[in-house]
């Protein structure tokens, strides 16, 4: 029987679906009985998806500018 | 310029030829490109109003500052612009131009050498003796947070949570789980083994959903409800 921290430590290979089937059979084996893993593995899977967004940026139009005198000056015409 | 790594070949400028894509291969760049390699500049110019934002988000991320981003921005676009005749085409533009913008960022984070390899800044769930979990994550964000508009507070913890990841991780978090880059990619961008990459990943990712369960834990908050995101 795994235990939670063998699951958790073998998440990213499980997602990634690069764990071996007998290891990921173990694995949902003990998500089936394991409330705190299965909402573990949500917010593990969740942060990913926070972060992308958290994390997204926007250019401000000084950089557009900066950028656009930067490559005429440099590249010519 | 910092040491190559092994399994990438580059160019006299710096980029890699051989990229991959790590988004679509419809290639919708493709003509603008032909002309660019031709010495059209403004097909080129094209190809930088195209791409930009997405090149300037990676810097951003990166560096942390404006003025690295801005200035990677313009290393960037001179690099790919000097290496127009030597790409061979096998990706995608943007994806061609967005390595070569994750080379820039390394070079200089390697050059800054800043950070200290803290690992033990990484926050770890907590497990009893016996190798249970010690608790239940915070509420149930895992459930729903992913649709929900993002609250202000918790784009901050996140941006907090990311930037005191040790530099190791937060490249390879940046790199694959923002920017979307391959675990090759990433394994010879930084001269390491794919398995010391995923290694590093996972830790990111716990040390993460850690900063973000104590966000819910300290703020009791809800996603989706009345006060959460």
């Amino acid at each position: 029987m795994k235990t939670c921290k063998d699951s958790i430590d073998v998440l990213l290979q499980y997602l990634d679906g690069e764990l071996p089937a007998e290891d990921a059979a173990a694995l949902e084996s003990h998500l089936g009985c394991c409330t705190p893993c299965v909402e573990f593995l949500r917010t593990y899977r969740a942060t990913t998806h926070l972060c992308k967004r958290a994390l997204a940026q926007k250019m401000p139009e000084s950089v557009t500018a900066s950028l656009d005198a930067f490559l005429k000056e440099r590249l010519g015409k | 310029m910092g040491e190559r790594p092994a399994g990438l070949t580059f160019s006299r400028h710096g980029y890699p030829l051989a990229a991959l894509p790590p988004e679509s291969d419809a290639r919708p760049l493709d003509g603008l490109l032909a002309r660019a390699r031709e010495g059209d500049l403004s097909a080129f110019e094209a190809l930088v109003a195209a791409t930009r934002e997405q090149v300037y988000g990676l810097a951003l991320r990166m560096m942390g500052t404006d003025a690295d981003a801005a200035e990677v921005l313009q290393e960037t676009y001179l690099s790919a612009y000097q290496g127009l005749s030597a790409y061979r085409g096998e990706a995608a533009f943007s994806s061609w131009v967005y390595r070569i913008a994750a080379n820039h960022c390394l070079m200089r984070l390697r050059h800054r050498k800043v950070r200290a390899a803290a690992e033990d800044a990484l926050a770890e769930p907590e497990y009893t003796p016996r190798g249970s979990l010690a608790g239940m994550p915070a509420e149930a964000w895992g459930r729903s947070a992913e649709d929900d508009a993002l609250d202000a507070e918790l784009r901050m913890a996140i941006q907090r949570a990311t930037d005191a990841l040790p530099e190791a991780h937060r490249e390879v978090f940046l790199l694959k789980d923002v920017e979307g880059l391959s675990y090759e990619d990433i394994a010879g961008m930084l001269g390491d083994s794919v398995p010391a990459i995923k290694s590093r990943l996972h830790r990111a990712r716990l040390s993460l959903r850690e900063a973000i369960d104590r966000f819910y834990n300290e703020k009791g908050l809800q996603p989706g409800g009345q006060d959460g995101i």
